[in-house]
């Protein structure tokens, strides 16, 4: 080999043992559920003595009407819980940047929720529903109300863990979102002050649309959660009544370990894996969009600021 | 050198034990060993656990106990057997693990053993062991694959196992001259009345909770109002009369139950009924042991129990746990010295006097158990009732249970029809059957 070829070979030999340590501990072990959803497996064999099916799986799931309901279940919940967080987290976000006394108190407040482990949530979330003991219902009681089946009936169940994550993960988006509002450069704000926008042209004009990259990568993060998130429900409702609640991810874990079917469970985890990978696919053109876009604007900005001149 | 160090010792320990060469110890051999089980949380395993120290004590064989919450132990349990060496010698397995077990061929035929004149205690009583448990819990390859039958043989031995019970509040029936229900019509019929005589409190608590738990209460009331999952030929007939019934019995039992029954699992019944929530409680005799208990229980002193009610025929449930050994285990023999010495009539009582439920008639009779726990005379009668095939243990059970579980709870929680939800149900189950090759021969 040339000396010429050799230096051009060096960064390659220089990254191989990481790219060798990637492929091993990241692509098989999804190579090895890839295999699996051809396979008619239970937990009770090994994967060598699974009887190979081909799509069988595929085929199995596209009919069965729990998956689908299960995969509806999911998107609305996804959808529902990422809306209402979005809302209330930039919200909430847009009123607290400010200075005002023991802010930096309040703020670590509002995220303690995020910092508790899932299924503690679970659990204090079920009593606080519990239909008799729990806090809501006695006080409901106590006002002289009707108590709310809150997880025995299928619409109160669904409303209650999507108030149980938008309780837990509003912080998320909240934090960010104050993250992007404190480092808009105040220049913009205060021109757009002394033109004399009012505060709500100042959030939609202004604040909302120089946000919005920030804000973009943070809904697609919590989506992609929002379609993974187990515990809670696990624990709150265990996918009841009938499946009101059985978010894919319950489905995939009951599948494996009460069906016995682990063929099945890894097709259902491929197509939750499609699906988030269409939603990090879609992130990426976004965050290739969005800087295309500023640099236009930028080069328009500088090019107009040169002919001022 | 240091095998043969043990064994030298472990002789000379059976010789001091036995008091002399002609009655050897036959746990001589294994003394020095060192045993691994794997057992699951329950009350009943929780006694075992005091008594196994004395096992060590009387045999020299160690004994290191992995205990699970049972669902994780079966998931443990799924991987460790398909090893090439097992780290299990002995496992406690829930009853539905059986049929995957066996099927899988994980479990060793206990023949082997008794048929072993060195292994075998002549002591050990077998006919004394309840049947409806053995054949549910211990025997396969039976009458449908799961049953008491000629071609079939034992894997393992029922211990922790359970029928159901009805509880009931001494003090309410009394105060109401209430009769306490012997059949079906007398038990909803009482079970909605409560509620109109006590304000607040349900008649009867029973788990409900989508899946598992709504299930399990509906083949509660099966069997005993005459319905099967399945005909003799393998075809679904849930969706019977019978079927139809039960479900009915279940969707009353949860309208006039305590409030928000319909979320209950096993825990939240049983805890509904210790709080005072509710004046009955009809479920595995598993719970027995906590009513008593005042750190627990707010109604010790104030229940009665009584026979799962009569149909139009008696047939409580049979559950709960069992031992065997794993094909793959590194101590078979010594695992079914354990197995044995745990399940003789003499253990077998001393575990319940520790608070277990116990596997033997003669345990149910025996006056220091009844006088200790006056209850156990009336379950000893119960078992007499008990139905081994009051649900089927074959390896796609797990799905059709989901899947009458979710069907159930629509109908307690979403007003699905009963019929309706039934025949989905068996179609379902149909394609599963048809799926998994129980028609071939048709």
């Amino acid at each position: 080999m040339s000396m010429r070829g050799a230096a051009r070979a060096t960064p390659y030999l220089f990254l191989a043992p990481a790219a060798a340590i990637m492929a091993v501990a990241l692509l098989y072990p999804v190579a090895y559920m890839v295999y699996a959803t051809f396979l008619d497996w239970n937990p009770s064999q090994r994967i060598g003595e699974a009887e190979f099916v081909g799509l069988r799986n595929y085929a199995f799931l596209l009919q069965d009407e729990s998956f689908r309901e299960s995969f509806v279940v999911t998107v609305k919940f996804a959808a529902i819980v990422v809306g209402a967080e979005m809302v209330i987290g930039v919200g909430l976000a847009l009123l607290l940047d400010r200075r005002i006394r023991g802010m930096s108190f309040f703020r670590t407040v509002f995220i303690m929720p995020m910092m508790i482990a899932p299924i503690v949530v679970g659990i204090m979330w079920r009593y606080m529903y519990h239909p008799s003991v729990g806090p809501f219902n006695r006080l409901l009681k106590a006002l002289g109300l009707e108590p709310v089946p809150w997880l025995s009936d299928g619409s109160w169940a669904f409303a209650s863990v999507i108030i149980a994550d938008v309780w837990q993960w509003t912080p998320f988006i909240f934090i960010l979102a104050l993250a992007a509002l404190q480092s808009l450069p105040r220049s913009a704000l205060e021109a757009a002050r002394m033109d004399g926008a009012s505060e709500w042209q100042q959030i939609w004009l202004i604040k909302l649309p120089l946000m919005a990259p920030v804000l973009v990568v943070t809904m697609l993060l919590r989506l992609i959660d929002a379609f993974k998130v187990l515990e809670v429900i696990l624990v709150l409702t265990n996918g009841g009544p009938g499946l009101s609640t059985e978010i894919l991810s319950l489905r995939i874990s009951r599948t494996a370990s009460e069906f016995r079917e682990l063929g099945v469970a890894a097709a259902m985890s491929n197509l939750l894996l499609l699906m988030l990978l269409a939603l990090t696919l879609a992130m990426f053109f976004y965050a290739k969009f969005a800087e295309a876009r500023a640099q236009k604007q930028r080069r328009v900005a500088a090019a107009a600021a040169a002919a001022g001149a | 050198m240091k095998q043969s160090i043990k064994q030298a010792a472990a002789a000379a320990a059976a010789f001091a034990l036995a008091g002399g060469p002609a009655f050897a110890n036959p746990y001589a051999p294994y003394a020095g060993d060192t045993l691994v089980v794997n057992f699951p949380f329950s009350p009943h395993y929780d006694a075992v656990m005091k008594i196994i120290p004395q096992f060590t004590e009387e045999t020299g064989i160690e004994v290191e106990v992995d205990q699970l919450q049972y669902l994780k132990m079966r998931e443990r349990q799924t991987l460790e057997l398909t090893k090439d060496r097992g780290d299990y010698d002995l496992i406690g397995y829930v009853v539905f693990s059986k049929a995957d077990y066996v099927y899988a061929d994980q479990l060793e035929n206990l023949a082997r053993y008794f048929m072993n004149p060195k292994l075998a205690d002549p002591s050990y009583d077998p006919d004394d062991l309840i049947d409806a448990y053995v054949y549910n819990i211990g025997f396969a390859g039976g009458n449908k694959g799961y049953l008491e039958g000629k071609t079939g043989s034992l894997f393992g031995i029922p211990f922790g196992s359970e029928t159901s019970i009805l509880g009931y509040r001494t003090d309410i029936f009394d105060k109401h001259g209430l009769k306490v229900p012997e059949t079906y019509d007398e038990l909803l019929d009482v079970a909605c009345r409560i509620p109109q005589l006590e304000p607040g409190m349900g008649g009867l608590s029973s788990r409900a909770a989508s899946g598992h738990h709504a299930s399990h209460a509906f083949l509660l009331h099966l069997a005993p109002l005459g319905g099967r999952i399945f005909d003799d030929n393998w075809q679904p007939i849930v969706n019977n009369a019978a079927g139809v019934k039960a479900a009915e019995a279940l969707k009353t039992i949860v309208d006039c139950g305590p409030e928000g029954s319909e979320t209950f699992g096993f825990a939240e019944a049983g805890a509904a009924f210790l709080q005072g929530q509710t004046a009955m409680f009809l479920d595995s005799t598993q719970f027995a042991g906590q009513v008593n208990d005042p750190s627990k229980s707010k109604v010790a002193g104030k229940v009665g129990w009584a026979l799962h009610p009569r149909g139009v025929r008696r047939g409580s449930q049979t559950g709960g746990f069992g031992i065997g050994i794993p094909k793959n285990a590194q101590n078979k023999e010594a695992a079914f010295l354990l197995l044995q010495w745990l399940t003789s009539p003499r253990v077998d009582k001393m575990i319940a006097l520790a608070g277990g439920n116990p596997s033997r008639f003669s345990t149910h009779a025996d006056a220091e158990v009844n006088a200790k726990f006056p209850h156990m005379a009336t379950f000893g009668e119960a078992l007499r009732h008990a139905d081994p095939d009051w649900r089927p243990i074959i390896p796609v059970w797990g799905k059709i249970n989901a899947d009458l579980g979710t069907s159930l709870s629509k109908v307690l929680t979403e007003g699905l029809d009963v019929q309706e939800a039934l025949d989905g149900v068996a179609a379902r189950t149909s394609d599963v059957m048809r799926e998994a090759g129980y028609y071939t021969w048709d």
